[in-house]
Protein backbone atom coordinates (compact mmCIF):
# COMPACT_ATOMS: atom_id res chain seq x y z
CA UNK A 1 0.00 0.00 0.00
CA UNK A 2 1.13 3.46 -0.78
CA UNK A 3 0.66 6.71 1.11
CA UNK A 4 -1.56 9.86 -0.13
CA UNK A 5 -3.51 12.74 0.88
CA UNK A 6 -7.10 12.16 0.52
CA UNK A 7 -9.16 16.05 0.58
CA UNK A 8 -12.89 16.35 0.59
CA UNK A 9 -14.89 19.17 -0.12
CA UNK A 10 -18.43 19.56 0.44
CA UNK A 11 -18.85 22.75 -1.08
CA UNK A 12 -22.84 24.57 -2.49
CA UNK A 13 -23.04 23.19 -6.04
CA UNK A 14 -22.86 26.40 -7.73
CA UNK A 15 -19.21 26.71 -6.78
CA UNK A 16 -18.67 23.15 -7.40
CA UNK A 17 -16.84 24.13 -11.18
CA UNK A 18 -14.53 26.43 -9.37
CA UNK A 19 -13.76 23.73 -7.04
CA UNK A 20 -12.90 21.22 -10.02
CA UNK A 21 -10.83 23.91 -11.82
CA UNK A 22 -8.81 24.54 -8.75
CA UNK A 23 -8.47 20.69 -8.40
CA UNK A 24 -7.62 20.47 -11.92
CA UNK A 25 -4.90 23.02 -12.42
CA UNK A 26 -2.97 21.54 -8.71
CA UNK A 27 -2.88 18.57 -10.93
CA UNK A 28 -5.65 16.64 -8.93
CA UNK A 29 -7.07 15.25 -11.40
CA UNK A 30 -7.97 11.63 -9.76
CA UNK A 31 -11.59 13.21 -8.20
CA UNK A 32 -15.13 12.44 -7.57
CA UNK A 33 -18.26 14.09 -7.31
CA UNK A 34 -21.31 12.96 -5.56
CA UNK A 35 -24.71 14.24 -4.47
CA UNK A 36 -25.32 15.57 -0.91
CA UNK A 37 -28.96 14.41 0.29
CA UNK A 38 -29.02 16.41 3.36
CA UNK A 39 -27.53 18.00 6.54
CA UNK A 40 -26.85 19.94 9.26
CA UNK A 41 -24.29 23.00 9.46
CA UNK A 42 -24.68 26.68 10.94
CA UNK A 43 -27.11 25.54 13.28
CA UNK A 44 -29.41 25.41 10.20
CA UNK A 45 -30.78 22.01 8.62
CA UNK A 46 -30.70 21.83 5.15
CA UNK A 47 -31.52 19.11 2.23
CA UNK A 48 -31.51 19.27 -1.77
CA UNK A 49 -34.60 19.65 -4.23
CA UNK A 50 -35.79 22.84 -2.52
CA UNK A 51 -36.05 24.69 -5.75
CA UNK A 52 -35.53 24.60 -9.10
CA UNK A 53 -32.50 27.10 -9.08
CA UNK A 54 -30.17 23.92 -7.35
CA UNK A 55 -29.08 26.91 -5.26
CA UNK A 56 -29.14 25.56 -2.14
CA UNK A 57 -27.87 22.09 -2.91
CA UNK A 58 -24.74 20.82 -2.13
CA UNK A 59 -22.38 18.48 -3.26
CA UNK A 60 -19.17 16.18 -2.07
CA UNK A 61 -16.05 16.15 -3.81
CA UNK A 62 -13.37 13.80 -3.65
CA UNK A 63 -9.84 14.05 -4.24
CA UNK A 64 -6.66 11.99 -3.33
CA UNK A 65 -2.76 12.42 -4.69
CA UNK A 66 0.04 13.26 -2.91
CA UNK A 67 0.89 15.66 -0.71
CA UNK A 68 2.70 18.77 -1.91
CA UNK A 69 -0.47 18.99 -5.20
CA UNK A 70 -3.36 18.78 -2.09
CA UNK A 71 -1.21 22.11 -0.50
CA UNK A 72 -1.70 23.46 -4.08
CA UNK A 73 -5.17 23.29 -4.45
CA UNK A 74 -5.67 23.93 -0.54
CA UNK A 75 -4.30 27.52 -0.52
CA UNK A 76 -6.67 28.08 -3.52
CA UNK A 77 -9.92 26.19 -2.14
CA UNK A 78 -9.45 27.72 1.19
CA UNK A 79 -10.01 31.49 -0.98
CA UNK A 80 -13.03 29.85 -2.90
CA UNK A 81 -14.59 29.09 0.42
CA UNK A 82 -14.03 32.38 2.09
CA UNK A 83 -16.83 33.37 -0.09
CA UNK A 84 -19.01 30.64 -0.72
CA UNK A 85 -20.61 27.60 1.56
CA UNK A 86 -18.73 24.31 2.43
CA UNK A 87 -16.17 22.71 4.56
CA UNK A 88 -13.11 21.14 3.86
CA UNK A 89 -10.75 18.28 5.18
CA UNK A 90 -7.84 16.54 4.64
CA UNK A 91 -6.70 13.23 5.77
CA UNK A 92 -3.78 10.41 4.94
CA UNK A 93 -4.93 7.71 3.03
CA UNK A 94 -3.09 4.36 1.98
CA UNK A 95 -4.12 3.05 -1.71
CA UNK A 96 -3.14 0.22 -3.64
CA UNK A 97 -2.52 1.81 -6.78
CA UNK A 98 -0.40 5.36 -6.89
CA UNK A 99 0.13 5.47 -10.54
CA UNK A 100 -3.72 6.66 -10.56
CA UNK A 101 -3.15 9.62 -8.59
CA UNK B 1 -65.64 42.35 -12.67
CA UNK B 2 -62.75 42.14 -10.44
CA UNK B 3 -63.41 40.53 -7.51
CA UNK B 4 -65.06 37.29 -9.77
CA UNK B 5 -62.04 37.50 -11.78
CA UNK B 6 -60.02 37.67 -8.64
CA UNK B 7 -62.31 34.74 -7.65
CA UNK B 8 -61.79 32.69 -10.81
CA UNK B 9 -58.33 33.27 -10.66
CA UNK B 10 -57.84 32.06 -7.32
CA UNK B 11 -60.06 28.81 -7.35
CA UNK B 12 -58.35 27.37 -10.20
CA UNK B 13 -56.76 24.11 -10.18
CA UNK B 14 -53.60 25.38 -10.90
CA UNK B 15 -53.54 27.98 -7.54
CA UNK B 16 -55.49 25.68 -5.83
CA UNK B 17 -53.02 22.95 -5.99
CA UNK B 18 -49.95 25.94 -5.19
CA UNK B 19 -51.49 25.97 -2.16
CA UNK B 20 -52.25 22.55 -1.30
CA UNK B 21 -48.49 22.21 -1.82
CA UNK B 22 -47.58 25.76 0.21
CA UNK B 23 -49.95 24.11 3.55
CA UNK B 24 -48.22 20.71 3.01
CA UNK B 25 -44.96 21.95 3.31
CA UNK B 26 -45.61 24.46 6.09
CA UNK B 27 -47.52 21.69 8.14
CA UNK B 28 -44.32 19.46 7.74
CA UNK B 29 -46.07 16.99 4.93
CA UNK B 30 -43.56 14.42 3.46
CA UNK B 31 -45.03 15.38 0.22
CA UNK B 32 -42.26 15.82 -2.20
CA UNK B 33 -42.00 15.86 -6.42
CA UNK B 34 -38.57 13.94 -7.19
CA UNK B 35 -36.22 16.64 -8.08
CA UNK B 36 -35.39 14.65 -11.96
CA UNK B 37 -39.17 14.96 -12.63
CA UNK B 38 -39.86 18.51 -11.22
CA UNK B 39 -37.13 19.76 -13.91
CA UNK B 40 -38.34 17.87 -16.83
CA UNK B 41 -41.66 19.41 -15.77
CA UNK B 42 -39.63 22.61 -15.67
CA UNK B 43 -38.22 22.34 -18.98
CA UNK B 44 -41.79 20.93 -20.45
CA UNK B 45 -43.28 24.27 -19.78
CA UNK B 46 -40.57 26.25 -21.16
CA UNK B 47 -40.87 24.51 -24.36
CA UNK B 48 -44.41 24.53 -24.43
CA UNK B 49 -44.42 28.24 -23.94
CA UNK B 50 -41.88 29.28 -26.20
CA UNK B 51 -42.92 27.07 -29.32
CA UNK B 52 -46.51 28.93 -28.37
CA UNK B 53 -45.34 32.57 -28.19
CA UNK B 54 -42.83 31.55 -31.82
CA UNK B 55 -46.22 30.16 -33.44
CA UNK B 56 -48.01 33.52 -32.34
CA UNK B 57 -45.06 35.07 -33.34
CA UNK B 58 -44.83 33.78 -37.24
CA UNK B 59 -48.48 34.97 -37.21
CA UNK B 60 -47.95 38.52 -36.65
CA UNK B 61 -44.83 38.92 -37.23
CA UNK B 62 -41.96 41.45 -35.69
CA UNK B 63 -42.70 45.19 -36.35
CA UNK B 64 -41.79 48.42 -35.08
CA UNK B 65 -44.55 47.83 -32.41
CA UNK B 66 -43.11 44.78 -31.20
CA UNK B 67 -39.84 45.96 -30.91
CA UNK B 68 -40.66 48.96 -28.90
CA UNK B 69 -42.22 46.34 -26.54
CA UNK B 70 -39.16 44.67 -26.10
CA UNK B 71 -37.17 47.72 -25.57
CA UNK B 72 -38.87 48.81 -22.59
CA UNK B 73 -38.88 45.37 -21.43
CA UNK B 74 -35.08 45.72 -21.06
CA UNK B 75 -35.30 48.67 -19.93
CA UNK B 76 -37.33 48.17 -17.40
CA UNK B 77 -35.21 44.58 -16.29
CA UNK B 78 -32.36 47.01 -15.90
CA UNK B 79 -34.41 49.71 -14.18
CA UNK B 80 -36.52 48.08 -11.46
CA UNK B 81 -33.30 46.61 -9.62
CA UNK B 82 -32.16 50.18 -9.06
CA UNK B 83 -35.82 51.29 -7.83
CA UNK B 84 -36.05 47.70 -5.57
CA UNK B 85 -32.68 48.50 -4.53
CA UNK B 86 -33.20 52.00 -2.73
CA UNK B 87 -36.09 50.73 -1.23
CA UNK B 88 -34.24 47.76 0.64
CA UNK B 89 -31.35 50.11 1.54
CA UNK B 90 -34.14 52.71 2.78
CA UNK B 91 -36.66 50.37 4.42
CA UNK B 92 -34.94 47.73 5.69
CA UNK B 93 -31.61 46.82 7.72
CA UNK B 94 -30.29 44.90 4.39
CA UNK B 95 -26.61 45.55 3.74
CA UNK B 96 -25.57 46.64 0.09
CA UNK B 97 -24.83 43.09 -1.36
CA UNK B 98 -27.68 41.52 0.00
CA UNK B 99 -29.82 44.43 -1.07
CA UNK B 100 -28.24 44.28 -4.36
CA UNK B 101 -28.31 40.71 -4.79
CA UNK B 102 -32.71 40.49 -3.81
CA UNK B 103 -32.84 43.44 -6.27
CA UNK B 104 -31.95 41.71 -9.46
CA UNK B 105 -34.74 39.01 -8.70
CA UNK B 106 -37.10 42.09 -8.58
CA UNK B 107 -35.98 42.83 -12.31
CA UNK B 108 -35.74 39.60 -14.02
CA UNK B 109 -39.37 37.39 -14.33
CA UNK B 110 -41.25 34.46 -13.58
CA UNK B 111 -41.99 32.71 -16.46
CA UNK B 112 -44.55 30.45 -13.96
CA UNK B 113 -46.59 33.60 -13.17
CA UNK B 114 -46.34 34.29 -16.86
CA UNK B 115 -47.96 31.14 -17.77
CA UNK B 116 -50.57 31.86 -14.94
CA UNK B 117 -51.18 34.86 -15.84
CA UNK B 118 -51.71 34.12 -19.50
CA UNK B 119 -54.64 31.65 -18.57
CA UNK B 120 -56.09 34.43 -16.29
CA UNK B 121 -55.80 37.08 -19.41
CA UNK B 122 -57.61 33.66 -21.18
CA UNK B 123 -59.88 33.46 -18.44
CA UNK B 124 -60.86 36.96 -18.71
CA UNK B 125 -61.65 37.17 -22.00
CA UNK B 126 -58.94 39.06 -23.57
CA UNK B 127 -56.29 38.04 -26.13
CA UNK B 128 -52.62 37.92 -26.12
CA UNK B 129 -50.15 37.95 -28.47
CA UNK B 130 -47.07 35.79 -28.34
CA UNK B 131 -44.13 37.85 -28.80
CA UNK B 132 -43.94 39.00 -25.16
CA UNK B 133 -42.60 35.57 -24.33
CA UNK B 134 -39.87 36.63 -26.30
CA UNK B 135 -39.66 39.63 -23.54
CA UNK B 136 -39.97 37.20 -21.14
CA UNK B 137 -36.73 35.39 -22.59
CA UNK B 138 -34.70 38.91 -22.86
CA UNK B 139 -35.96 40.45 -18.87
CA UNK B 140 -33.88 37.41 -17.46
CA UNK B 141 -30.19 39.27 -18.13
CA UNK B 142 -30.48 42.93 -17.50
CA UNK B 143 -31.40 42.69 -13.91
CA UNK B 144 -28.47 40.79 -13.14
CA UNK B 145 -26.50 43.04 -14.77
CA UNK B 146 -27.85 46.12 -12.96
CA UNK B 147 -27.31 44.32 -9.63
CA UNK B 148 -23.76 44.01 -10.52
CA UNK B 149 -23.16 47.53 -11.33
CA UNK B 150 -24.68 48.34 -7.47
CA UNK B 151 -22.13 46.65 -6.02
CA UNK B 152 -19.13 47.35 -8.49
CA UNK B 153 -17.84 49.88 -6.63
CA UNK B 154 -16.88 47.64 -3.20
CA UNK B 155 -15.63 44.84 -5.49
CA UNK B 156 -11.69 45.22 -6.22
CA UNK B 157 -9.67 43.10 -8.82
CA UNK B 158 -8.00 41.28 -5.62
CA UNK B 159 -11.79 39.35 -5.29
CA UNK B 160 -11.66 37.48 -8.10
CA UNK B 161 -12.79 34.40 -7.77
CA UNK B 162 -10.18 30.90 -7.78
CA UNK B 163 -11.15 28.65 -10.19
CA UNK B 164 -13.50 31.28 -11.80
CA UNK B 165 -13.46 33.79 -15.02
CA UNK B 166 -15.85 35.96 -16.04
CA UNK B 167 -16.92 33.73 -18.55
CA UNK B 168 -18.08 31.39 -16.38
CA UNK B 169 -21.06 34.08 -15.19
CA UNK B 170 -21.36 35.50 -18.41
CA UNK B 171 -22.12 31.84 -19.49
CA UNK B 172 -24.48 31.41 -16.57
CA UNK B 173 -26.50 34.49 -17.19
CA UNK B 174 -26.83 34.22 -21.54
CA UNK B 175 -26.88 30.27 -21.86
CA UNK B 176 -29.18 29.54 -18.50
CA UNK B 177 -30.95 26.62 -19.18
CA UNK B 178 -34.74 28.34 -19.09
CA UNK B 179 -33.41 30.98 -21.31
CA UNK B 180 -32.02 28.56 -23.60
CA UNK B 181 -34.80 26.64 -23.91
CA UNK B 182 -37.40 29.56 -24.11
CA UNK B 183 -35.67 31.21 -26.85
CA UNK B 184 -34.58 27.78 -28.54
CA UNK B 185 -38.46 26.60 -28.15
CA UNK B 186 -39.81 30.34 -29.33
CA UNK B 187 -37.25 29.93 -32.62
CA UNK B 188 -38.24 26.77 -33.42
CA UNK B 189 -42.08 27.67 -32.97
CA UNK B 190 -41.25 31.00 -35.10
CA UNK B 191 -40.08 28.34 -37.87
CA UNK B 192 -42.58 25.64 -37.73
CA UNK B 193 -45.38 27.75 -37.67
CA UNK B 194 -49.19 26.52 -37.00
CA UNK B 195 -48.02 23.34 -39.59
CA UNK B 196 -45.57 22.69 -36.84
CA UNK B 197 -47.73 23.39 -33.74
CA UNK B 198 -50.55 20.96 -35.07
CA UNK B 199 -48.13 17.98 -35.43
CA UNK B 200 -47.34 18.78 -31.72
CA UNK B 201 -50.42 20.08 -30.07
CA UNK B 202 -51.47 16.89 -28.35
CA UNK B 203 -47.99 16.69 -26.25
CA UNK B 204 -47.75 20.49 -25.93
CA UNK B 205 -51.55 22.05 -25.77
CA UNK B 206 -53.95 20.18 -24.26
CA UNK B 207 -52.18 18.94 -21.21
CA UNK B 208 -50.57 21.98 -20.23
CA UNK B 209 -53.15 22.66 -17.77
CA UNK B 210 -52.89 19.12 -16.24
CA UNK B 211 -48.86 19.32 -16.13
CA UNK B 212 -49.03 23.01 -14.69
CA UNK B 213 -50.83 22.06 -11.64
CA UNK B 214 -48.70 19.79 -10.82
CA UNK B 215 -45.45 21.61 -11.63
CA UNK B 216 -47.23 24.22 -8.93
CA UNK B 217 -47.54 21.73 -6.60
CA UNK B 218 -43.53 21.56 -6.28
CA UNK B 219 -43.72 25.75 -6.35
CA UNK B 220 -46.05 24.99 -3.28
CA UNK B 221 -44.01 22.86 -1.52
CA UNK B 222 -40.73 25.01 -2.33
CA UNK B 223 -41.96 28.18 -1.23
CA UNK B 224 -43.70 26.59 2.33
CA UNK B 225 -40.17 24.72 2.66
CA UNK B 226 -38.79 28.34 1.87
CA UNK B 227 -41.10 30.26 4.10
CA UNK B 228 -40.73 27.77 6.98
CA UNK B 229 -36.76 28.04 7.41
CA UNK B 230 -36.75 31.77 6.31
CA UNK B 231 -39.73 33.26 7.86
CA UNK B 232 -38.00 33.50 11.11
CA UNK B 233 -35.29 34.92 10.02
CA UNK B 234 -36.72 37.97 7.68
CA UNK B 235 -37.80 41.40 9.58
CA UNK B 236 -41.45 42.65 8.90
CA UNK B 237 -39.77 44.91 6.43
CA UNK B 238 -38.10 43.15 4.24
CA UNK B 239 -40.92 40.76 4.19
CA UNK B 240 -43.13 43.81 3.60
CA UNK B 241 -40.78 44.67 0.41
CA UNK B 242 -41.87 41.21 -1.27
CA UNK B 243 -45.47 42.52 -0.86
CA UNK B 244 -45.43 45.84 -2.25
CA UNK B 245 -42.14 45.53 -4.48
CA UNK B 246 -44.73 43.77 -7.19
CA UNK B 247 -47.18 46.57 -6.86
CA UNK B 248 -44.46 49.45 -7.59
CA UNK B 249 -43.10 47.34 -10.22
CA UNK B 250 -46.74 46.86 -11.56
CA UNK B 251 -47.41 50.49 -11.44
CA UNK B 252 -43.80 51.48 -13.76
CA UNK B 253 -45.27 49.07 -16.43
CA UNK B 254 -48.84 50.15 -16.43
CA UNK B 255 -47.01 53.82 -16.87
CA UNK B 256 -45.77 52.45 -19.74
CA UNK B 257 -48.10 50.61 -21.60
CA UNK B 258 -50.08 53.92 -21.40
CA UNK B 259 -47.42 54.57 -24.24
CA UNK B 260 -47.00 51.25 -25.67
CA UNK B 261 -49.15 50.13 -28.61
CA UNK B 262 -50.82 46.94 -27.35
CA UNK B 263 -53.80 45.00 -26.42
CA UNK B 264 -55.11 44.95 -22.92
CA UNK B 265 -54.55 41.31 -22.82
CA UNK B 266 -50.72 42.20 -23.85
CA UNK B 267 -50.24 44.84 -21.28
CA UNK B 268 -51.82 42.58 -18.69
CA UNK B 269 -48.89 39.93 -19.05
CA UNK B 270 -46.27 42.95 -19.80
CA UNK B 271 -47.28 43.99 -16.08
CA UNK B 272 -47.11 40.65 -14.97
CA UNK B 273 -43.53 40.23 -16.27
CA UNK B 274 -42.54 43.20 -14.63
CA UNK B 275 -44.23 42.88 -11.05
CA UNK B 276 -42.96 38.56 -10.63
CA UNK B 277 -39.32 38.15 -9.79
CA UNK B 278 -37.21 35.28 -10.92
CA UNK B 279 -36.36 32.22 -8.53
CA UNK B 280 -34.71 30.28 -11.02
CA UNK B 281 -32.19 32.34 -13.14
CA UNK B 282 -30.53 34.40 -10.86
CA UNK B 283 -30.52 32.95 -7.54
CA UNK B 284 -28.00 30.71 -9.61
CA UNK B 285 -26.43 34.03 -11.12
CA UNK B 286 -26.03 35.65 -7.83
CA UNK B 287 -24.25 32.48 -6.16
CA UNK B 288 -21.96 32.86 -8.57
CA UNK B 289 -21.98 36.79 -8.93
CA UNK B 290 -22.42 37.88 -5.31
CA UNK B 291 -22.01 34.76 -3.00
CA UNK B 292 -21.62 37.09 0.13
CA UNK B 293 -25.39 37.65 -0.27
CA UNK B 294 -27.25 35.28 1.76
CA UNK B 295 -29.43 32.96 -0.17
CA UNK B 296 -32.37 32.51 2.32
CA UNK B 297 -33.13 36.54 1.88
CA UNK B 298 -33.75 36.48 -1.70
CA UNK B 299 -35.15 33.30 -2.25
CA UNK B 300 -37.71 33.32 0.82
CA UNK B 301 -38.67 36.10 -0.54
CA UNK B 302 -38.90 35.61 -4.25
CA UNK B 303 -39.83 32.38 -3.60
CA UNK B 304 -42.07 32.32 -0.60
CA UNK B 305 -43.83 35.81 -0.86
CA UNK B 306 -43.91 37.28 -3.77
CA UNK B 307 -44.49 34.58 -6.02
CA UNK B 308 -47.62 33.33 -4.22
CA UNK B 309 -48.70 36.79 -3.84
CA UNK B 310 -48.93 37.57 -7.80
CA UNK B 311 -49.97 34.26 -8.26
CA UNK B 312 -53.17 34.91 -5.91
CA UNK B 313 -53.52 38.66 -5.30
CA UNK B 314 -51.53 40.44 -8.31
CA UNK B 315 -52.47 38.93 -11.14
CA UNK B 316 -56.20 39.69 -11.33
CA UNK B 317 -54.95 43.52 -10.06
CA UNK B 318 -52.63 43.81 -13.26
CA UNK B 319 -55.23 42.61 -15.72
CA UNK B 320 -57.63 45.48 -13.84
CA UNK B 321 -54.48 47.58 -14.32
CA UNK B 322 -53.74 46.65 -17.88
CA UNK B 323 -57.78 47.36 -18.73
CA UNK B 324 -57.75 50.95 -17.25
CA UNK B 325 -54.53 51.69 -18.85
CA UNK B 326 -55.75 50.64 -22.32
CA UNK B 327 -59.10 52.01 -22.42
Amino acid sequence: MHDKRRLEIIVERMALGRACNILEEADLTGYTVLSAISGFGGSNRWRSAGDLSTTQDMVVVIAIGDAQKVDVALRELSRLLSRHIGVLSVGDVQVLRPGRF
Amino acid sequence: MGFDLALATILSPVVLFFVLGLLAALARSDMAIPEAFAKGIAIYLMMAIGIKGGVEMSKSGLGPDVLAVMASAVALSFSLPLVAYSLLRLTTRLGRVDAAATAAHYGSISIVTFVAATQAVGLSGLESSGYLVAAAAIMETPAIMSALLLVRRDRTRSEDEPGGGSGELLREVLLNASVVTLIGALIIGWITGTEGMAKVEPFFVTPLQGVLCLFLLDMGLAAGRGLRKGYAMLGVATIGFGLYMPLVSAAVATLFCAFLPMSAGDAALFITLCASSSYIAVPAAMRLALPEARPYIYLTLSLGVTFPFNLTIGIPLYILAAQWVTG
